[in-house]
């Protein structure tokens, strides 16, 4: 399969895509291909590893319940047609959407396939050593670049002859930072849907302060317990929309009779202020794409507006059987990988305070920075996001460093307690999240700082 | 091994005049049910195999290493595989390394002889009594489930004429189920792998689950306390324990200068000692020989409070001057990394319920909403999804939200007591444990 141009592998998909009438059931098969480069550096270990090519393709059918055989490259095509049955008169089993044609690759500012690897490395090894050598006390420094071009060219039984390729970038920089008995670090993370472009973004301003972050932990104190005034940051304002909120927004979870949102469809669920949006079709995000693994367009959906729940997120079948419009959000990590409803660009909306505006006003809080993980809970709501540093705010000023903070609680609660959101631009931080431990797909999650009353904090 | 492929792929390396090179190749086949609710909702069948090529270019004391991944068999695309692995080779400086050679290796069965004759059977037959024991539940119903059977042949052929192959079988359950009552909703929702079809015990595991999601139900927000007795299952440990103690345990991180254990030292209570065993029968990532090649063996890593042993994969056995102790781990990418194989800790003395009778006052945790404990200061915070007080020697009224928070590293330096019970999760066999010190709060 690798060795075909893509007009090849269209016209064997249009084959056995035409095998099926649609009149009779609903059929689709997709191709993906990823090649990758990875290099990871830490005081006694390169690794540098490249994924030439590896490809596959997954075919499916809806009989009332899908049918799916993901198979490697080096099967015949032909095969699908012998393991996907082929049926008469079921072809009303899962709504007709829209059919259409694209072709389109992401170019890069820098192409990262005509840069040489000894460039990529020399860059890699060229942070290492600025970052090990700015204070003494950083004792261990992990780098890892991953660079990535993915394609995937996806037809079905409606008339849908879709191609992407994208590529996306991230580099992770670790730097730890030792002092006495005291381990403890911070990070910086770049990513997106570009090329080895980003390079550019680490100066050695960036570089510096990433050191200062990991510093800053060894006097880190431990967080209060109980309820307090937080501010979040962005990243953290971004794991909140979508690991406490978005989670229970997706329509597998109302199918399954498994979110908590379900009944506040139209109702309030956050404060006036607070709008959140989930966006496949943003320009140059980690989640961002042209036509999601069902062949349905990217949109823009709407979450919240003002506080009231718009909508759910939807993949083909949950909108067949909800009646809604699809976005976009039906998601594999690979071929490999089932389809699943999954977020993107997950988001809130930029408000009209001033970051100085919203601390200043703050008697006694804590600001939660550097979101690192959460969890969801999509049937009973509870939220649990963990920041790598905080910081207590007292009087109206930032003053101690804090360690790792968990934000818990009930997230509904939490959203209809924030009465402030500044008017920075949008921030969204690249990263991957699973459906439950699994299925990994690429996604950002970000927003401006929001400002919450009487929230849950503790340790994390 | 036999393998045609591996041939193809071997014969261009030697076309190539490669010296030092290991080929890894692994066929997987996964079987899948997919339930919504108490209904079928996907079935999926997914086969592919992939390999890994591993070249060296040795310079003096140092040594180059490339890897490529792929799932190519045309000649001319390994060729091309082979010639960016050199590339990377050359260009990398990593510590003196070479392929390990071939050694005895103690033969331990790793696939069940059922599943690698009839998957599809086996997965159909058992996706059924998994959810015929969850409809049946009286008081709670499901809301999605996937049930798979991962069936993989794994083949290793280096240029020091190591070639060697296994054949693994296992399982992996997600399901969920659902209690309501006067409006109130409630779940237990459980994820995991299970390596046998023993482990399984769906009779037992659903009406648990069932369990758990009713009493969640009735569950209170925990009172605060610094000082309580906190217990925790074998699953929760897992959580906890690996990343921190597998981190702190590796040759890599005592060269990396981020290990906290010296060989000595006191590390966790007398009551503790915990063993790496990659033969470990039940054991998920058990296997005969590691990632690399170089046979898996039981370690003791703490004996009575004690770090007594470091785990070496090839690379940091040779920095030290040691025999590799079979803790290799490849990479999703292709690349050899250092880490555990399964941890068990010895059992106690007296039973999970005698411990309970023992405690005044505590909080038995048995599922948190995601403990995910910094692997290198061992900090933790997390949420509370299934839990009870114990009082007076009892488990009383369930427990959900608030937050448990700690030190790992601590935290096994205050073990009052363990189970004599212990359980399977994953890649560990450990029993349940009783900590003091940490903190809840809510």
């Amino acid at each position: 399969m690798s060795s075909k141009s893509y007009d090849e592998i269209f016209s064997d998909f249009e084959e056995i895509s035409s095998h099926y009438k649609r009149s009779d059931q609903y059929f689709d098969i997709l191709y993906d291909s990823i090649s990758s480069t990875t290099i990871a550096k830490t005081p006694s270990a390169e690794n540098f590893s490249i994924n030439a090519k590896k490809s596959g393709i997954v075919a499916r059918t809806f009989l009332g319940t899908w049918k799916e055989v993901a198979i490697d490259e080096n099967y015949k095509v032909s095969e699908i047609k012998q393991r996907i049955p082929k049926l008469i008169n079921k072809g009303d089993a899962i709504t007709e959407f829209e059919s259409w044609e694209m072709n389109k690759e992401i170019k890069p500012k820098i192409d990262s396939l005509n840069v040489p690897i000894d460039e990529k490395i020399k860059n890699v090894r060229e942070i290492f050593n600025y970052v090990k050598n700015v204070d003494e006390r950083i004792i261990n420094v992990q780098i890892r670049y991953l660079e990535s071009l993915i394609e995937r060219i996806f037809v079905n039984n409606e008339g849908c002859k879709l191609r992407q390729v994208i590529p996306r970038s991230r580099l992770y920089i670790i730097p730890i930072a030792r002092e006495g008995s005291v381990v403890d670090y911070d990070y910086l993370i770049k990513s997106g849907e570009m090329g080895f472009e980003i390079f550019d973004f680490i100066d050695n301003d960036a570089l510096d302060k990433a050191v200062q972050n990991s510093l800053d932990m060894l006097n880190a104190k431990l967080p209060p317990s109980g309820r307090n005034t937080i501010i979040l940051d962005p990243k953290m304002a971004g794991l909140i929309a979508h690991e406490s909120f978005g989670h229970g927004l997706e329509a597998d979870q109302i199918l399954r009779g498994r979110s908590y949102l379900e009944r506040h469809l139209g109702k309030q669920v956050a404060s006036e202020i607070s709008t959140i949006y989930d966006t496949p079709s943003l320009d140059k995000k980690l989640g961002s794409y042209f036509f999601d693994d069902e062949g349905i367009r990217a949109g823009h959906n709407v979450l919240v507006e003002n506080g009231i729940l718009k909508n759910f997120i939807y993949d083909r079948r949950t909108a067949s059987e909800l009646k809604a419009i699809p976005q976009g959000n039906g998601r594999r990590e690979s071929f490999a990988h089932p389809v699943n409803v999954r977020m993107t660009n997950t988001y809130f909306g930029s408000g009209d305070y001033d970051l100085k505006e919203m601390i200043s006003e703050v008697k006694e809080g804590v600001m939660l920075v550097h979101g690192y993980f959460g969890m969801e809970d999509p049937l009973g709501g509870g939220m649990q996001c963990t920041s790598k540093k905080a910081y207590l705010i007292e009087n109206g000023e930032k003053t101690k460093t804090l360690k790792a903070t968990a934000l818990s609680g009930d997230v509904l609660t939490l959203l209809k307690n924030i009465d402030a959101i500044s008017k920075d631009a949008l921030k969204l931080d690249g990263g991957t999240c699973g459906k439950g431990t699994e299925d990994y797909v690429p996604v950002t999650s970000g927003g401006s700082y929001l400002r919450a009353k009487n929230a849950l904090v503790s340790p994390g | 091994m036999s393998n045609e492929r591996l041939e193809v792929i071997e014969n261009v390396l030697k076309s190539k005049k490669i010296e030092d090179y290991e080929i890894y190749l692994v066929d997987k086949a996964i079987f899948e049910t997919i339930f919504l609710k108490d209904k079928l909702e996907k079935e999926r069948e997914v086969s592919y195999f992939e390999y890994f090529i591993r070249t060296l270019s040795q310079k003096g004391d140092q040594t180059g290493i490339g890897v490529v991944k792929g799932n190519s068999l045309d000649p001319r695309q390994i060729e091309k595989s082979v010639e960016i692995s050199q590339l990377l080779s050359k260009n990398n400086a990593s510590s003196k390394y070479q392929f390990p050679i071939s050694a005895k290796i103690q033969d331990i069965k790793t696939a069940d002889d059922r599943i690698l004759k009839d998957p599809l059977t086996i997965k159909k037959n058992l996706a059924e009594e998994l959810i015929v024991e969850a409809i049946q539940q009286k008081h709670a119903t499901p809301t999605f489930g996937r049930f798979r059977i991962h069936s993989y042949n794994n083949f290793l052929r280096n240029s020091n004429d190591l070639n060697l192959e296994a054949k693994k079988t296992f399982f992996f359950i997600e399901f969920a189920l659902k209690a309501q009552s006067e409006g109130k909703l409630s779940e237990f929702w459980e994820v995991g792998y299970f390596k046998e079809k023993e482990h399984l015990k769906f009779k037992e595991r659903v009406s648990e689950w069932a369990r758990k999601a009713n009493d969640t139900l009735k569950a209170e927000i925990p009172k605060p306390s610094s000082s309580a007795i906190v217990v925790f299952p074998p699953s929760v440990l897992r959580l906890a324990l690996t990343p921190v103690l597998g981190t702190h345990s590796l040759g890599k991180a005592y060269f990396e200068k981020i290990s906290r254990f010296n060989i000595g030292d006191k590390v966790a209570s007398d009551n503790i000692s915990l063993y790496d065993d990659g033969l470990l029968e039940g054991g998920l990532n058990s296997n005969s020989w590691d990632s690399e090649g170089n046979a898996h063996q039981t370690t003791e890593v703490i004996k009575n409070g004690v770090f007594q042993n470091r785990l070496f994969d090839q690379k940091y056995a040779m920095l030290e001057g040691v025999q590799s102790t079979g803790n290799a781990r490849r990479a999703e990418s292709g690349t050899i990394e250092n880490g555990f194989s399964n941890f068990t800790i010895s059992p106690g003395e007296i039973s999970f319920k005698e411990m309970i009778s023992n405690i005044k006052e505590g909080y038995y945790i048995e599922q948190f909403s995601w403990l995910n404990p910094d692997a290198i200061s061992g900090n933790f915070g997390a949420e509370i999804r299934n839990g009870y007080y114990i009082k007076n020697g009892e488990l009383q009224n369930p427990i959900k939200l608030g937050n448990v928070s700690g030190n790992v590293l601590e935290m096994v330096k205050n073990c009052v007591c363990i189970s004599k019970e212990r359980e399977f999760t994953e890649d560990t066999l450990f029993p349940y444990m009783a900590f003091r010190t940490l903190n809840v709060s809510s």
